[in-house]
């Protein structure tokens, strides 16, 4: 029965949860506590697919045989079934989210590089509100621009401006870019991004993992605008949204950065009780089917294993 | 000065005082020319610690030229910005996100292109690097 359930919980979770997820607009008042039930959701779901792959044999097996006969060899067959369906899951994402984190190091240590050579070297210190631990640069380039590279454990990470974005932007909504940019690396952001962008690696087709993955980076963008705005102010920081976006073309990201742009202008700011809801929805996530499916299966089946 | 001495900073525009030196010949530099191309106080051994740091990372190319190495810069200053722009800016396509390397605050692939243009022909009269 546990294995049904299981099944059933991984479908709606890879699904219609986050498609409805990606859907709503609700969690755009709330980034953080989204973003939190986001990893829940993922989470869960990896759960209950490693649950569903451990308990199905076994329920097969009960289905197909006689009590008596569900002890040594079809049993252990079912065992060893089991751990290679649950195995297969588990070394698959994490076979994924190491090469991902090794190649992505790689390509930020060189990115690191060549952006400290590129740099115009006077403009390096003109901002002058970046935090101990991170460095300005400043990179030639007609078009507003801007982007951060996250460090190593005890290296700098980049903010990385263009020089247009020097002129084009006004001191306090460069100073509000800035705070954006400082956001993502302090709450290391990359690392939220980085865990979903392996799931839709290393699961593309069966759940819907792009959405997953491009919703809660839309919702890191908010989640460091608002962190652009507590310290420079809310015109500051559609301001410079606003200059992104009016030099650009079209596609999703534009269409982003005006989402993000109209969110601050309408003040979208949720209250406390949506965001304390939203967390415990993510808990219970979490530790419900833990406790109603996976706690009641594993005493059941240590049951099973004990000799007649 | 000894390297040890040297701060992290010192060192980063140190390697841009030589980078830039090597872009702007027009070929392989043994560590004596770009020791004597930089107009600065700097011990033979500085420099080539500069210069092994750079072909280390990738950005310099070591050639043995008889008893001497000579270095060059791997890519030109134009295509290593272009190569920061691309990724920077991500592929087009499924793995183009900026995830592998930074979050950009940008907009669309057009502006992609012609930011890219914009930094493969710098405007007249600039100087090629900041140092120069
Ligand atoms: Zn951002």
């Amino acid at each position: 029965m546990a294995s049904v359930w299981l099944t059933g919980l991984a479908l709606v979770l890879a699904g219609p949860v986050p498609a409805l997820l990606a859907r709503a607009r609700w969690p755009r008042a709330v980034p953080r506590a989204a973003i939190v039930l986001w990893q829940a959701v993922a989470a869960a779901a990896v759960l209950a697919a490693v649950g569903s792959a451990l308990a199905a044999p076994e329920a097969l097996l009960r289905v197909l045989t006689h009590p008596r006969e569900r002890t040594g060899f079809p049993l252990l067959i079912a065992v060893g079934v089991a751990a290679v369906l649950a195995g297969l899951i588990v070394v698959r994402l994490f076979g994924v989210l190491v090469l991902l984190a090794v190649r992505t190091r790689m390509r930020r240590a060189r990115h690191r590089d060549m952006v400290d050579l590129l740099a115009r070297a006077e403009q390096n210190d003109a901002v002058g509100s970046l935090r101990a631990g991170t460095v300005l640069r400043v990179l030639d380039g007609a078009v507003p621009f801007a982007y951060c590279v996250p460090g190593r454990v005890g290296r700098e990470g980049r903010v990385v401006v263009t020089g247009a974005t020097l002129d084009t932007l006004g001191p306090d909504e460069l100073s509000a870019v800035i705070a954006h940019e400082q956001a993502h690396l302090d709450a290391r952001h990359d690392l939220v991004r980085e865990g979903f962008t392996a799931l839709h690696k290393a699961f593309p087709v069966v759940a819907r993992s792009r959405e997953a993955r491009d919703a809660v980076a839309l919702l890191l963008e908010m989640l460091a605008d608002d962190a652009g705005r507590r310290r420079h102010g809310d015109d500051a920081m559609a301001g410079a949204l606003d200059a992104f976006a009016s030099r650009g073309g079209e596609g999703t990201e534009h269409d982003d950065v005006l989402l993000r742009r109209d969110r601050i202008r309408a003040h979208v700011q949720g209250g406390r009780a949506l965001s304390v809801g939203i967390y415990l929805a993510a808990v219970a996530l979490v530790v419900v089917p833990t406790i109603t499916i996976v706690i009641p299966w594993l005493t059941d089946a240590l049951q099973g294993l004990r000799p007649l | 000065m000894s390297l040890g001495t040297l701060t992290c900073v010192a060192l980063g525009e140190l390697e841009r005082a030589v980078m830039a030196q090597l872009w702007s010949a027009d070929g392989p530099l043994t560590v004596r020319d770009v020791h004597d191309r930089l107009e600065r106080e700097l011990a033979y051994t500085t420099v080539m610690t500069v210069l092994g740091r750079l072909a280390k990372k990738g950005l310099v190319r070591q050639e043995r030229d008889g008893k001497a190495y000579r270095y060059a810069a791997a890519s030109s200053r134009e295509q290593m910005a272009a190569e920061v722009m691309i990724d920077a800016l991500g592929d087009v396509g499924e793995d183009r996100t900026a995830a592998l390397v930074a979050f950009v605050d940008r907009v669309g692939p057009e502006e992609a292109d012609a930011l890219r243009r914009a930094l493969d022909t710098p405007p007249q009269g600039m100087p090629r690097s900041p140092e120069s």
